[in-house]
This record gives C-alpha cells, sequence and structure tokens, in this order.
C-alpha cells in the first residue's frame, strides 16, 4: 500500500525530450488514470514509475522513498502489458508463479496465492494450460493474475485491454472495476480510450506533448475542462468549439437543446450529416462556416438540409483563451 | 481441385537419399568385412560380417584415450560457446556506444581464415602455458562469432515485453538470459552445439599443432596416426571411422528439428 510522488520528471532520448517536467501525486490505493493521444508519453512515465526507463531529471518516489536509482525489482511493482507478455514457455500456473519464486516465497504459499488470484480471475481450469492455448481474455485475466499474486505496492496497467475485442473490452472492464473493491491497490492504468478512462478512474491524468493538460476526478474534467485540448479529448463526440473574437466558445453535444422559445437561438445552421443512433440522434450543422455536432432526442431532424436552431444553458457553456487554449 | 499426387516426389527423394547414405553404407560394410575395397566386381551385401575389426581398433591402439580426449575438448568447446556466445549476443541486442564498431569488427574476423590466425593463437595458448591440455586444444573453439550473431538474431526475435515483465518480476540479467531468452531460443542454441561439436570434433590441424604427446591426442588425429602405423588396415581404419562418426550422428538425430529451424528461422518468421 503506497503513494506515489512524481516531481519535475522529465525524459529525454537523445535529443528528444518526450516528456517535459510532470508533477503528479497519487495517494495510497487511488485509481488514476493516464489518458492522451498517441505519442503523448503515456507508455514512457509508465515505465519510467516500473523502473524500466531511466529517468532523465526529476525525482519519483514510492512509498515515500525516492526510486530513481532503484532496479524494478526493489520497487514492488507489478506492470501489465499492453500484448500481456505471458512466458510462452510456462504453464498458466508457472507464469503466475514466476516472480513469487524470485522473491523467497514459500512454495505452499505461492500454491495458495495463485489459487486465491485465480478464483478471483475464474482461471481456475486454465492454470495447466500453456499461453498459446488460451484465447485473448484469457490471457488477459492472466496477465492481471500475474499482477495480483504479488500484492505488490502499486499496479502499473499499459493498455491492458486495448488488444481484445470491443465486447469483451466492455466486459473486461467492468470486471477490472469489480477487481477494485477486493484489491484495493494503488493503481496507474494508460489507456487513450476515454470511456475507460471515465468508468475506471479515481482521478484521470490527461497528458498531451509530454505535458499534464489537467488532473481531476472524471466529473472535473468532464465538467470543467482546464484547456481547450482537454476539451476535445473528453467526451464522445468532442465539445464543439466556435470562435469568437478572443475566445473560443464550447459547448458540448449533449448540451445543446431543440430551440423553441421566442427568444433568438444560441445558434442555428443548416444540418449536413444526421446518424440516428437510436437512443438519440447525432446532428452535424454548419454554423457560419464551423462544424458543430448536436446530440438530440430521435426524430427531431430527419434528413440533411433541414434547418436547425439550437439553444444552451449558459451555465453548460465553457469560455477558452484563443492563443493560450486555457479555460477562462 | 485435385492435389498433384504426392510419390513422384517421394520417389525422387528416396532416389536422392540412397545416394547419400551408400557411402555411409559402404563404410559400415567394409568395417565388418574388411574386404579390399577395390575389389571388383564390388559385392552389395557383405560376406560374413565380424566384429573383429571393431575390437582391434579399441585394443589395440589407445583408442578408448582419443575419444575420451575428443569427448573432454568438444565438451569445453561446446560449454565455452553456449557461455561466450548467449553473453555476447544478448550484449548485441542493446544499445552501447561503440556497438556498430564491434559488430563491424566482429563480421571482419570472419573474413580472416583460421589459417592466418594459427601462429598468434598459437603463441597466445603458449603464453597461457595451456599448449599440450584438453583447455589448450579447445580454446580457439570456445567461441564462434557466426553463433553469437545466431543468438543474437533469436534474442531479438524475443518480444520485449517478455524481458520487460522479467524484470519487473525481479530477475537479473543473466536470469534473463537463462530463464527466458534461452528457452525461447531452443533452436539456436541446438544449432550452435551441432555446428560447435562438428568443427570440434573434426579439428585436425589445431590439435596436431598444440597436442605434443600421443595421450593427448583427438579421434582424427589417432585416425591420421593409425594410417601411417598399421598395414592393411582396411577393415579397422573402417571400423574406426564408423566409432568416429556414430557420436555425431547421434547428436544430430537427436537435435535435427531445433536444428534445421536454427538455420532457417528469419527465412520464416516465427
Ligand atoms: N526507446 C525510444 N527511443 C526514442 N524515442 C522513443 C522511445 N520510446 C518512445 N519514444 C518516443 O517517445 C514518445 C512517447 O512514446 P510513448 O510510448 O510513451 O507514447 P504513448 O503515449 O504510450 O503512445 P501510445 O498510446 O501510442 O502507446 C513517442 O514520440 C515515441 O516516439
Ligand atoms: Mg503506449
Amino acid at each position: 500500500m503506497a503513494g506515489i510522488t512524481l516531481r519535475a520528471v522529465r525524459k529525454s532520448f537523445g535529443e528528444v525530450a518526450v516528456v517535459h517536467g510532470v508533477d503528479l501525486e497519487i495517494a495510497d490505493r487511488e485509481f488514476v488514470v493516464f489518458v492522451g493521444p498517441s505519442g503523448c508519453g503515456k507508455s514512457t512515465l509508465l515505465r519510467m514509475i516500473a523502473g524500466l526507463e531511466d529517468i532523465t531529471s526529476g525525482e519519483i518516489s514510492i512509498d515515500g522513498r525516492v526510486v530513481n536509482e532503484l532496479d524494478p525489482k526493489d520497487r514492488d511493482v507489478a506492470m501489465v502489458f499492453q500484448d500481456y507478455a505471458l512466458y510462452p514457455h510456462m504453464t498458466v500456473y508457472e507464469n503466475m508463479a514466476f516472480s513469487m519464486r524470485y522473491r523467497g516465497v514459500a512454495k505452499d504459499e505461492i500454491r495458495r496465492r495463485v489459487g486465491h488470484a485465480a478464483k478471483i480471475l475464474d482461471i481456475e481450469s486454465l492454470v495447466a494450460r500453456m499461453p498459446r492455448q488460451l484465447s485473448g481474455g484469457q490471457r488477459q485475466r492472466v496477465a492481471m493474475g500475474r499482477a495480483i499474486v504479488r500484492d505488490p505496492k502499486v499496479f502499473l496497467f499499459d493498455e491492458p485491454l486495448s488488444n481484445l475485442d470491443a465486447k469483451l473490452r466492455v466486459q473486461m472492464r467492468t470486471e477490472i472495476k469489480r477487481l477494485r473493491e477486493r484489491v484495493a491497490t494503488t493503481t496507474i492504468y494508460v489507456t487513450h480510450d476515454q470511456v475507460e478512462a471515465m468508468t475506471l478512474a479515481d482521478r484521470i491524468v490527461i497528458l498531451n506533448h509530454g505535458r499534464i493538460e489537467q488532473i481531476g476526478t472524471p466529473e472535473e474534467v468532464y465538467d470543467t475542462p482546464a484547456t481547450v485540448f482537454v476539451a476535445g479529448f473528453i467526451g464522445a463526440p468532442p465539445m464543439n468549439l466556435l470562435p469568437q473574437q478572443d475566445v473560443l466558445m464550447g459547448v458540448r453535444p449533449e448540451h445543446l437543446v431543440w430551440h423553441s422559445g421566442s427568444e433568438a437561438p444560441f445558434l442555428s445552421g443548416r444540418a449536413t450529416v444526421v446518424e440516428p443512433l437510436g437512443s438519440d440522434t447525432l446532428v452535424s450543422l454548419d454554423v457560419a462556416g464551423t462544424q458543430v455536432i448536436a446530440r438530440l432526442p430521435p426524430k427531431l431532424v430527419r434528413r440533411a438540409g433541414e434547418e436547425v436552431a439550437l439553444a444552451a444553458d449558459p451555465a453548460n457553456i465553457h469560455y477558452f483563451d484563443r492563443t493560450t487554449g486555457n479555460r477562462r | 481441385m485435385r492435389r498433384a499426387p504426392s510419390w513422384p516426389r517421394h520417389a525422387i527423394m528416396i532416389a536422392v537419399s540412397v545416394l547419400m547414405l551408400i557411402p555411409f553404407y559402404w563404410v559400415l560394410k567394409t568395417s565388418l568385412t574388411g574386404e579390399n575395397i577395390y575389389a571388383y566386381p564390388p559385392r552389395i551385401v557383405p560376406v560374413d560380417p565380424h566384429l573383429y575389426n571393431y575390437v582391434d581398433v579399441w585394443y589395440l591402439i589407445p583408442f578408448p584415450r582419443y575419444l575420451l580426449n575428443s569427448l573432454i575438448v568438444t565438451a569445453m568447446a561446446i560449454c565455452g560457446n553456449l557461455l561466450f556466445n548467449t553473453a555476447a549476443g544478448y550484449a548485441l541486442t542493446k544499445q552501447f556506444p561503440g556497438r556498430r564498431w564491434i559488430v563491424l569488427l566482429l563480421l571482419s574476423c570472419m573474413l580472416i581464415p583460421f589459417q592466418a590466425t594459427i601462429i598468434p593463437a598459437y603463441l597466445i595458448t603458449a603464453q597461457l602455458g595451456v599448449l599440450n591440455t584438453h583447455l589448450g586444444i579447445a580454446l580457439p573453439l570456445l567461441s564462434t562469432i557466426i553463433c553469437i550473431f545466431i543468438f543474437k538474431a533469436s534474442f531479438e526475435s524475443v518480444p520485449r515485453s517478455l524481458i520487460d515483465a522479467a524484470r519487473v518480476d525481479g530477475l537479473g540479467e543473466w536470469r534473463i538470459v537463462v530463464r527466458i531468452l534461452l528457452p525461447l531460443s531452443k533452436s539456436a542454441v541446438a544449432t550452435n552445439v551441432i555446428l560447435t561439436f562438428i568443427w570440434s570434433w573434426n579439428a585436425f590441424m589445431w590439435p596436431l599443432i598444440v597436442t605434443r604427446s600421443p595421450e593427448m591426442q583427438t579421434l582424427p588425429l589417432g585416425l591420421a596416426r593409425f594410417l601411417s602405423v598399421l598395414e592393411d588396415t582396411t577393415g579397422a581404419l573402417y571400423a574406426f571411422v564408423v566409432l568416429v562418426l556414430v557420436p555425431g550422428l547421434a547428436i544430430f538425430l537427436m537435435a535435427q528439428k531445433e536444428f534445421i529451424r536454427g538455420l532457417t528461422s528469419g527465412a520464416t518468421k516465427g
């Protein structure tokens, strides 16, 4: 059980700076999700915390102890990799028991812990198999089992669900959530899927180009995005951004409503694309040359070409500085 | 769609195999009969086969001694190869300053024929004081550049995340090599073992140079000595040849599946 602190952490590969000074405080037992576009440095940051990558400058501490110079094996972290990284020449049982053999855990204790983890993850019937005899979802479970049995101070997940198909991903997401209740260990979870981030996280860290754009609970980053980047990244479809003199005005598709009153509408335009999703309909509008998407109740707009007028609650409108991108 | 019948292909392969096996058969037959190899017409089936030639080889000359020497030297060479080549191969999978130059140096060393290095090799061996010892005979064979590259290629094909996982699981570099990389490089190991065995088992020139006493001689030297010592040696000579060949064949048969995969991996991925 341990907190993690990052102080001005930087990383360069040769000349190329990839992470530019990250400060972050993660509380004991907290589940923190790193999100950001591809190449923004999420994995690099995670690997630095794991000890797989040198820290160019700055300081990382786990449980109050600076770990910059510690090998991964002395940091007491467990990591789940995107491709699962199961040892192909060992059975599921051996995979899960492997790390404990090098930590002086007694045979009986190993058996007990592997049995326990296998039970939690519902893979008891698979322990004698080789990894190549497992499906993607089963491998994923084994990879998590391998992390759980260690009972480490910190779990690190690097896009653990990205190799699964959409349906299984949703199922595993729920399962990770359920696992959280049973195994409350400090966790950092990397993903570029914002739904995963929103559903799993206690706090979300949004990264862009090796910098933190915002840290906050899922509600905070959704309700009060700190920058234009966050506004565009969190939420699907993303927030509409309308330029107005020196500010960008942001409003989410779901906060645009059908205009009915007599006062002037918030915005109006011609529908260009109409995408019925069943529960609601996404309507793309052309508003004075800017593309705006609105999530409207079904059947209000039936086909492209119709004129649409929409209203918005002023409380749901966000303003960002046009040059800095920061919230106003 | 109908598949082409497979028997013509099999027939050709059987014919080629028979052609390849004839010399072996001839050696075996002659060792059992001792008949003159120039006899005409040659007999296909051995007439009164017997094992006296083998008995002669075993008892009349110090065959067991040669065999032991060969076994010791070959075992040393194989152990040395596995140790040094895995270490060097693993090192070359990592990035470090000067890595390119080291690769280049190794590759260019492969161009130098062994004969050209005999004198320096002899001087070094003499300096180390291991002339006329098993270690001295095995010394130049303790590592082979080509096998370093076989290991390097094999290690590089192991997914990097496996190595990372092992590191997080608490393994140091040596354990990563022994517990993760080598078990996943069985074909590279088999290739290295077989090639080293062949080179060491058949080595003639170097053992001839560094051995002084007959007790240190290996099988190929013994064979040569044998030729010059005995008369009418046909049968015994062939028995000797069979005894030299058998261990190599045994090793090859045991490891051939991995061996072939090792030589062709990289050609087909996975
Ligand atoms: N070993 C390396 N050498 C040089 N550059 C690297 C190395 N590893 C990563 N990078 C660079 O660092 C940047 C961040 O990479 P990183 O893998 O952390 O991105 P990521 O956020 O995890 O992306 P993704 O979502 O695609 O996994 C990238 O631009 C990448 O090219
Ligand atoms: Mg990544």
